[in-house]
C-alpha cells in the first residue's frame, strides 16, 4: 500500500505549508494595485465636443451654455425646439433622429408657436444577449463597465442602433432614461409608440390630463386590463391628449409594469404653461439641464434641471443577458421573477450612476440664482434626496402647485414611487437657502442610494456646483483638496478589485494583503483545502479499516502492557 | 450616356408633374386621404432606374406633390419610395413641411425612408460587364417570424442567390408599422461607403435600391440593425455565385453560435383533463404521484442491489485474500 500513504503525506505537507506561511513572523505584504493595470477612462467622454458646452444659436434656436463635462448635442436641442420637420436638413443630419420624430405644425391659437405636436417613440433594448458572440449589445454603461440589461423609450432614430458597424456601443440616442417630453398646456399632442421591441408594451400618461379613450381606437390610458390590448411587436399606437393643466408628470409602460418600469420604460413628461411664442424643447434627451427653457420658466427662474431618479434590479436585467429566445425571457420575467423577493441594485440619476452622473447631471449654479428643479422617482421604493449646503422650497407635488403661503423648505425630500416634486433652489448665501459657494453633494440619503450593486461611492450621487468650483473640463475642481476621482473612472473599481483606500497614504496601510503561495482566490482555495481534508480523512479511515487487525493487536498489546504495569505497581 | 438619359427622364417627369398640377385630375380615395391629413405626400417618381429625382431640385417638385395623380405617374413599380400603403394612419396629424436629404450615396425623405450606398453604374473591378439585371422583392415583418419559433421579426426569405457581377434591385417591402432595415455588409469599400448598402423604411411602405455585386463568389450578411431585430430573427444572406462562408444564426438556415438552454416545463395539458375511464385515470394519477414514483425507484434500487449480491460476493473474498 505505498500509494495511499504517499498521497496522505503529500496532502499533509501541502496543508502544513499553507498554515506554515501564515505562521511566519510577518503578516503578508501589502500589494498596491498599479494604476497602469486599470482600464481607465477619461473623466469626460472624449467623443463629446467641448464646443457643445457653449451658448449658441442653431437654426434660430437659442441654446443656453451648459458648462458641464458632457452637455447635450446642441443639434438635438435645435431639432427638439423647431421639430424635426422644420429644422434644417444639415442640423437634422447631426442628430441621428428620423425626420418624422418630432412634427410641429399649426398655430391653432395664433400665439406664435405650433400647437399640434407629434412625438414618435420606439422601444429599444440595451445590453441584451447576442446569439452570435459571447457578449451583449448595444452596450450602455451606467458607470464604467456596469451594463445592466435595460429597455427604453427612445426618440425615433434613423440608421444603426450602434455607433457604427465596428462598435457594439449604443447610438447616443439609445440610452437611459426615456427622454423628458415637454409640451405646452393646450397643445394637441400625439405620442406615437412604434413598438420596435420583441415584447408587447404601452404608454400610460401618469398625471397628464388625457381622455380615457381615444376617439378612433379605444384605449388611451395604456392599461391592458382596463382600456386597451397590449401593443404587439411591429405595431404602432397613437396616444392623444390636450392637457388643460400644467405640471411635472410621468409616462411609463403599463404592460407587466412590475418588470417593464424597472427595466427602464419610464420618463418625465412636463406640461408647460401656455405663453405666446413658446417654442418648447419637446425632448430633453438624457434629462438634466434644460438649455432652451419655456417662456414661463424664464419669467421666474435663471435655470431649469430635470432630475429623473430611477432604480433597477440586477437579477431582472440579467434575464435579457441570459437568454436570446423571447419565449424564455418572457417565461423568466413573467412567471419566474418574483419582485417580492427582489432588491434594487442600481440607482441612477438621469440614467447614469456616479461617476458618470458628474458628466451629465451636475447642477451648475452661480450665487443669487433661482433654479427650477423637477424631480421624478421612478424606482420601486421611497427615496430621500438630500441637498448639501441648501434648503430648497417645495413648490409643486405631483405637478400641482402647493398653496404658496404653505410651501415649506427642506433639505431632505422624500419621494414615493412615481412621485414628482418641483423645487426652487435659491443660491442666496443667507445660511438658510445656501451656505455659500462650494461643490455640494446632492444624493439619496438612504445609504444604499449611493451604491452601485452595493459598491460605494456610486448610485444617484451628483453635485450642486458653483461655477467657482467648476474646472475647465466641466467637472468639479477637487484636485486642490488632494482628491483624485480617477479610480472611479475604471472598470476594475466597479468589479470590486481595487482597494478603495490604498492611495490615502504612501505605504498603502489599507491596501490589499498579498495572498498565499498558492495563487488562487479564496473560494477555490477553500474548496480545494476542504476536498483535500476530506480525502485525507477518507484515506485515514480506509487505512485504519484495512489495518484494523494490526491496530487491534497493538491496542491489545498496549492494554496488556498497561495492565502488566499496573499489576507490577500493585504488586 | 446614362446620365444624359437620366436627366432627360427627370425633365420629362417634372413636365408631367406640372401638367398634373394644372389639370387637377381626378384623385384616388387614397390620395384624398393624403391631402386631408397632409401627412403623407407622394414621392416624385422617375423612370430612369432608381436614383430618386430629388437630385434635380426638390423645391420645384414639392409644389406639385399634393396634386399628383397616381394613375399617370405610377406606371411602373420602379419608384424608389412608395407611399400608397399608408391608409391606416389617418388618425395622425401631420406636417406641412417636409424636406429631403440627398448626397450621392444617401437619400432620405421626410418620413425617414432611406437609401444608402446605392450603386447604379459603377462596375466592381472584378467585373468586365454586368452579367444580368435582377429584381428581388424582400418582405419584412413580424408575420414572417411565425415559422421560426423563438424569433420575433424576419424577412420572408433567408437567402437570395445572384450571379457574380449582376445588377440587383431590391424592392424592400416593410409590412409592419414600425421601422425595418435591409442592411448589407461586407461589400467592397471603394464602391460602397463602409462596405454597406442600406434600405430603411417605416411600414407599411416600400423602398427600392440597386447595387452591382462583385465578380467573385461571396456571401454577404443582410440584417435589420434596429436593436435586437437581427438577434430576434431578422437576418439573411445574399449569396453571390457559389457563395462564401455561411453567416451564422440565420433562422432555419444556419445554426446559432450560442444557444439558449431549454428545459421541460410543467405546463397544464388538455390531456390532463381529457375524458378517461375512472380506473385508467386512477392508475395513471397513482403512477404519476411523486410518492409512488419514489417507491418505484426504491424498488428498482433494491432489485439492482439483489442482483449485484453475487458480484459483491466475488469481490469480498478476493479482498480477504489480499488482507
Amino acid at each position: 500500500m505505498p500509494n495511499p500513504i504517499l498521497i496522505v503525506i503529500l496532502i499533509f505537507y501541502l496543508a502544513f505549508t499553507a498554515i506554515g506561511a501564515q505562521a511566519s513572523l510577518l503578516l503578508p505584504k501589502t500589494i498596491k494595485v498599479d494604476r497602469a493595470a486599470l482600464t481607465a477612462e477619461p473623466p469626460c467622454d472624449p467623443k463629446i465636443s467641448p464646443a457643445w458646452r457653449e451658448a449658441q444659436v442653431i437654426d434660430g434656436v437659442k441654446i443656453e451654455a451648459s458648462p458641464g463635462c458632457n452637455p447635450d448635442n446642441p443639434a438635438w436641442i435645435a431639432a427638439a425646439v423647431k421639430g424635426t420637420n422644420n429644422v434644417s436638413m444639415d442640423t437634422l443630419m447631426k442628430t441621428g433622429l428620423s425626420p418624422d420624430t418630432i412634427i410641429k405644425t399649426d398655430d391653432l391659437d395664433g400665439d406664435g408657436d405650433p400647437d399640434r405636436i407629434i412625438i414618435k417613440l420606439e422601444v429599444m433594448e440595451l445590453n441584451g444577449k447576442s446569439p452570435d458572440f459571447p457578449g451583449i449589445l448595444p452596450t450602455f454603461d451606467i458607470a464604467p463597465g456596469v451594463q445592466p440589461g435595460a429597455w427604453v423609450f427612445a426618440p425615433k432614430t434613423s440608421g444603426m442602433s450602434t455607433e457604427n458597424f465596428e462598435s457594439v456601443r449604443a447610438n447616443p440616442l439609445l440610452r437611459l432614461p426615456a427622454p423628458v417630453i415637454r409640451v405646452e398646456q393646450g397643445d394637441i399632442v400625439q405620442i406615437i409608440l412604434e413598438n420596435t421591441h420583441y415584447f408587447p408594451h404601452s404608454i400610460h400618461l401618469h398625471g397628464v390630463d388625457h381622455p380615457f379613450a381615444h376617439k378612433d381606437h379605444g384605449g388611451n390610458d395604456g392599461v391592458p386590463q382596463t382600456s386597451e390590448i397590449e401593443l404587439m411587436p411591429g405595431e404602432r399606437r397613437v396616444y392623444e391628449f390636450q392637457a388643460r393643466q400644467p405640471g411635472t408628470m410621468f409616462y411609463h409602460c403599463h404592460v407587466q409594469t412590475h418588470t417593464h418600469l424597472s427595466m427602464g420604460l419610464a420618463g418625465m413628461i412636463i406640461v408647460e404653461e401656455n405663453r405666446p411664442n413658446n417654442w418648447l424643447q419637446t425632448l430633453n434627451i438624457g434629462g438634466g439641464h434644460v438649455r432652451h427653457p419655456s417662456v414661463a420658466i424664464k419669467e421666474k427662474f435663471d435655470q431649469e434641471y430635470d432630475l429623473h431618479y430611477h432604480a433597477m434590479d440586477k437579477e431582472l436585467g440579467d434575464i435579457i443577458k441570459k437568454y436570446n429566445d423571447p419565449r424564455l425571457i418572457a417565461r423568466d420575467m413573467n412567471q419566474r421573477y418574483d419582485i417580492t423577493d427582489s432588491t434594487e441594485d442600481y440607482y441612477t440619476i438621469n440614467g447614469l450612476s456616479f461617476p458618470y452622473s458628474l458628466r451629465e447631471s451636475l447642477i451648475i449654479v452661480k450665487p443669487d440664482q433661482k433654479i427650477k428643479l423637477r424631480l421624478l422617482n421612478s424606482g420601486g421604493e421611497t427615496i430621500a434626496i438630500h441637498t448639501h449646503g441648501h434648503h430648497a422650497t417645495i413648490t409643486h407635488y405631483d405637478g400641482v402647485e402647493h398653496n404658496p403661503v404653505a410651501q415649506i423648505m427642506r433639505d431632505v425630500f422624500d419621494m414615493a414611487p412615481a412621485q414628482r416634486l418641483d423645487l426652487t433652489l435659491d443660491t442666496t448665501n443667507d445660511g438658510k437657502h445656501s451656505y455659500g459657494e462650494g461643490d455640494w453633494l446632492i444624493h439619496d440619503h438612504r445609504e444604499k442610494g449611493i451604491t452601485t450593486d452595493g459598491m460605494a461611492e456610486g448610485g444617484s450621487m451628483s453635485s450642486i456646483v458653483y461655477t467657482s468650483y467648476l474646472g475647465e473640463d466641466g467637472l468639479p475642481k477637487t484636485s486642490h483638496f488632494g482628491i483624485d476621482l480617477s479610480n472611479f473612472f475604471t472598470q476594475e473599481y466597479w468589479q470590486r478589485r481595487v482597494p478603495i483606500w490604498q492611495d490615502l497614504d504612501e505605504v498603502a496601510s489599507l491596501g490589499s494583503p498579498a495572498g498565499q503561495a498558492i495563487s488562487m482566490d479564496i473560494t477555490t482555495q477553500n474548496y480545494l483545502l476542504n476536498a483535500l481534508y476530506g480525502l485525507a480523512v477518507g484515506l485515514l479511515i480506509y487505512f485504519i479499516f484495512t489495518k484494523r487487525e494490526y491496530f487491534k493487536q497493538s491496542a491489545m498489546g498496549a492494554i496488556s502492557r498497561v495492565r502488566g504495569d499496573k499489576g507490577s505497581k500493585q504488586s | 450616356m446614362i446620365k444624359t438619359i437620366k436627366i432627360a427622364c427627370l425633365l420629362s417627369g417634372i413636365l408631367i408633374l406640372c401638367a398634373d398640377a394644372t389639370a387637377q385630375s381626378a384623385k384616388s380615395t387614397e390620395h384624398d386621404q393624403h391631402e386631408q391629413h397632409q401627412t403623407h405626400t407622394d414621392e416624385h417618381h422617375d423612370h430612369s432606374g432608381h436614383s430618386m429625382s430629388q437630385e434635380s431640385g426638390p423645391a420645384s417638385d414639392h409644389l406639385h406633390e399634393h396634386n399628383k395623380d397616381h394613375s399617370t405617374i405610377d406606371k411602373t413599380h420602379e419608384h424608389a419610395i412608395d407611399h400608397s400603403q399608408h391608409s391606416d394612419q389617418s388618425t395622425e396629424h401631420g406636417d406641412l413641411h417636409h424636406h429631403h436629404h440627398m448626397d450621392h450615396d444617401h437619400i432620405m425623405d421626410h418620413e425617414g425612408t432611406m437609401i444608402m450606398g446605392q450603386n447604379l453604374d459603377k462596375l466592381p473591378s472584378s467585373c468586365k460587364s454586368i452579367s444580368e439585371e435582377k429584381e428581388i422583392t424582400v418582405r419584412a415583418g413580424r408575420k414572417y417570424a411565425a415559422k421560426f419559433p423563438g424569433t420575433m421579426f424576419a424577412f420572408d426569405q433567408q437567402e437570395w442567390r445572384v450571379k457574380p457581377c449582376s445588377k440587383v434591385t431590391f424592392h424592400f417591402i416593410n409590412e409592419d408599422q414600425i421601422r425595418h432595415q435591409f442592411m448589407m455588409h461586407g461589400l467592397p469599400k471603394y464602391l460602397y461607403k463602409y462596405g454597406m448598402f442600406h434600405l430603411e423604411v417605416t411600414g407599411p411602405k416600400t423602398v427600392s435600391g440597386t447595387i452591382i455585386v462583385p465578380g467573385s463568389d461571396d456571401t454577404f450578411l443582410v440584417h435589420c440593425d434596429i436593436s435586437h431585430h437581427m438577434e430576434k430573427g431578422m437576418k439573411a444572406q445574399l449569396v453571390v455565385g457559389k457563395g462564401g462562408e455561411n453567416i451564422p444564426s440565420i433562422p432555419g438556415l444556419t445554426p446559432y453560435n450560442i444557444n439558449d438552454i431549454y428545459e421541460a416545463e410543467n405546463l397544464p395539458m388538455v390531456s390532463d383533463k381529457a375524458e378517461q375511464s375512472a380506473v385508467v385515470r386512477q392508475i395513471t394519477t397513482a403512477f404519476t404521484k411523486s410518492d409512488t414514483q419514489n417507491y418505484l425507484i426504491i424498488l428498482i434500487g433494491a432489485l439492482v442491489g439483489l442482483l449485484s449480491i453475487p458480484l459483491i460476493k466475488k469481490i469480498m473474498p478476493s479482498k480477504k485474500t489480499e488482507n
